[in-house]
């Protein structure tokens, strides 16, 4: 991971991202996405200049590369018309991302979810409420119940493991 | 494949990032007093200007604009009509081209927002439009897209297209997830929250922000917990769970407090008096929101200070105070003028005043003036229509 700190970067640190991240750019474009070689070079050249108006903003930089490389990419087959099997599947692949999904598509799962933990046993319940609804570490929970931090682990495991196998139950239910 | 990269085109991006670099640590304080100097009728004239003709000149332009926003919509859009005359005259070859584009689609978009507050939702729209089509042929500026996406799905929000909205912040996730931006990615989320609050899906918003809070729990951003936690808290007393809705606004009260942001837990406290109110137990509400009231008037946050007063103006309504509830009203909309807030809520107050000395005032109207009012923050053209 590369951060840029806000103040003035150092006079050669613009050469230096760019030698730095040229070649993996340039190998997702073509081994990845099976961009040309020579427009590949171009569209890593757009992603790295894009980067720069923001580069005081950006906290993660390989990780914005990356992303900045892959969208530039499928754009590039969306001019060029490209549509084989290989790369339809690719894309496919690279759009699955349940936590992407539509809200309004996955909120009936988080409401089976709710409904499975009312029928926890009260102290599970309770457990599960302190670590997921109102955000507690697990060193908070442990705090809370008065228990070890590892035994407190181990409750929130069994206690997700039981709202698990109820939320299973109503699923079946719908 | 080629080993290694073209001498030519480094040299371009080193040369071109120090100069953005150059230009935003030092023009600032340029713009700021070329924007003090001038009267803003003669605002159009500075685009000619040098010295702002810069990416530098642009991005303190458009953070201008966004303070401007909440404080003096016209100035905002005053500033953001600067901003897009300046990036639409900027030389070919001052900087890249892609650079160029991503200029002109920020200050469109910045323009976009600030017509959305205006309440000029056609030209808001036009305006995001123009900002698409400035980036539209450059794949690597999806990240650009993006953000003008999320100001769009604003827009479709204020225009009641609630579909089209999600349609749009559900792409704009998956690209600030792909880009590992995870403060937009947050942003968007809490839009969607905020969406489904104001489908009054209460439920729905409420597992959206749960969702949102598992995830931001790890990351350490305390700021965001505490703000999800009061979202939570707020449709939980929407929700009549009044067990989950003091679990959270009180988290949320002991963070913000901790972040030291007193203000805002005031604003958190308003939530739990609303569900004193909403149990049952109207004094002790009443005696609740009347300090944080107080707190508010102190501070000079009239708005906030009267969205509190209606609480309780509905509090007393629902004890048979009707009096008490008119002689509130009356002093609200006394706060208000003289504040010189938005004259159209002045007239939803004033209405409200009366319908409650005619003794024909319900509760539901007090919740349809105060959400009139929050609205006029994003709206301030908006017209106040009692349905029904």
């Amino acid at each position: 991971m590369t951060v840029l700190p806000n103040a003035r970067v150092d006079d050669q640190l613009f050469e230096a991202v760019y030698t730095q991240y040229f070649d993996l750019l340039q190998q997702i474009a073509v081994f990845k996405f099976q961009v040309p070689d020579s427009d590949a070079e171009g569209l890593v050249h757009d992603v790295l200049i894009s980067y720069l108006r923001k580069s005081h903003e950006i906290i993660d930089l390989r990780s914005w590369l990356i992303g900045a490389i892959c969208f530039a990419s499928r754009h590039y087959w969306r001019l060029n018309g490209r549509t084989s099997g290989v790369e339809a599947g690719e894309l496919e692949a690279d759009r699955v991302d349940p936590a992407s999904l539509r809200i309004l598509d996955s909120l009936p799962d988080q409401l089976a979810a709710r409904e499975a933990l009312e029928c926890l046993a009260p102290r599970c319940r309770e457990i599960l409420h302190m670590r997921y609804f109102e955000g507690c570490t697990v060193a908070e929970v442990a705090a809370r119940l008065g228990v070890k931090t590892k035994h407190a682990q181990k409750l929130i495991s069994k206690c997700l493991r039981r709202a698990e196998k109820l939320y299973g139950q109503k699923g079946q239910g719908r | 494949m080629k080993r290694g990269p073209d001498p030519a085109r480094v040299s371009e991006f080193a040369e071109t990032g120090r100069k953005l670099q150059r230009e935003r640590e030092e023009v600032a304080n340029a713009v700021d007093r070329l924007l003090r100097d001038t009267p803003r009728e003669r605002w159009s004239e500075l685009a000619k200007r040098e010295e702002l003709r810069s990416s530098g000149a642009l991005d303190r332009l458009g953070l201008s604009v966004t303070q401007a926003l909440g404080r003096d919509p016209r100035h905002a859009l005053a500033i953001a009509e600067l901003a897009t005359s300046v990036a639409e005259s900027l030389p070919s070859g001052a900087y890249p081209v892609l650079v160029i584009a991503q200029l002109r689609a920020h200050a469109y978009k910045d323009l976009g927002k600030a017509f959305l507050y205006l309440g000029r939702l056609p030209e808001a729209l036009a305006a995001v439009d123009r900002a698409d089509a400035c980036i539209a042929e450059f794949g690597a500026l999806e990240h650009d897209r993006a953000i003008v996406d999320v100001v769009r799905a604003t827009m479709l929000h204020e225009a009641n297209r609630y579909d089209e909205a999600f349609a749009l912040l559900t792409r704009c996730k998956q690209i600030f997830r792909a880009y590992g931006d995870d403060k937009r990615l947050l942003m968007c989320g809490i839009s969607e929250g905020v969406l489904l609050h104001r489908m009054r899906k209460y439920r729905e918003a409420r597992e959206a922000y749960l969702l949102l809070l598992a995830t931001t729990s790890e990351s350490g951003d305390r700021e965001a917990v505490a703000c999800l936690h009061n979202a939570i808290g707020h449709c939980s007393v929407e929700l009549q769970d009044f067990a989950a809705a003091e679990a959270n606004l009180s988290r949320a009260i002991e963070l913000l407090h901790a972040l030291g942001q007193p203000l805002q837990a005031a604003k958190a406290e308003l939530g739990r008096g609303r569900m004193l109110v909403r149990k049952g137990e109207i004094q002790r509400g009443i005696s609740h929101l009347q300090p944080i009231r107080a707190d508010f008037l102190r501070h000079e946050m009239t708005e906030e200070a009267g969205l509190c007063g209606l609480e309780v103006v509905e509090a007393l309504l629902l004890d048979g105070a009707a009096e008490k509830a008119e002689a509130l009203a009356r002093d609200i909309t006394g706060e208000f003028t003289a504040a010189g807030l938005n004259t159209r809520a002045i007239t939803a107050l004033a209405y409200l005043r009366e319908a409650i000395a005619a003794r024909r005032a319900s509760v539901s109207l007090v919740t349809t003036v105060r959400e009139y009012i929050v609205s006029l923050r994003t709206s301030p053209e908006r017209e106040f229509a009692i349905v029904g």
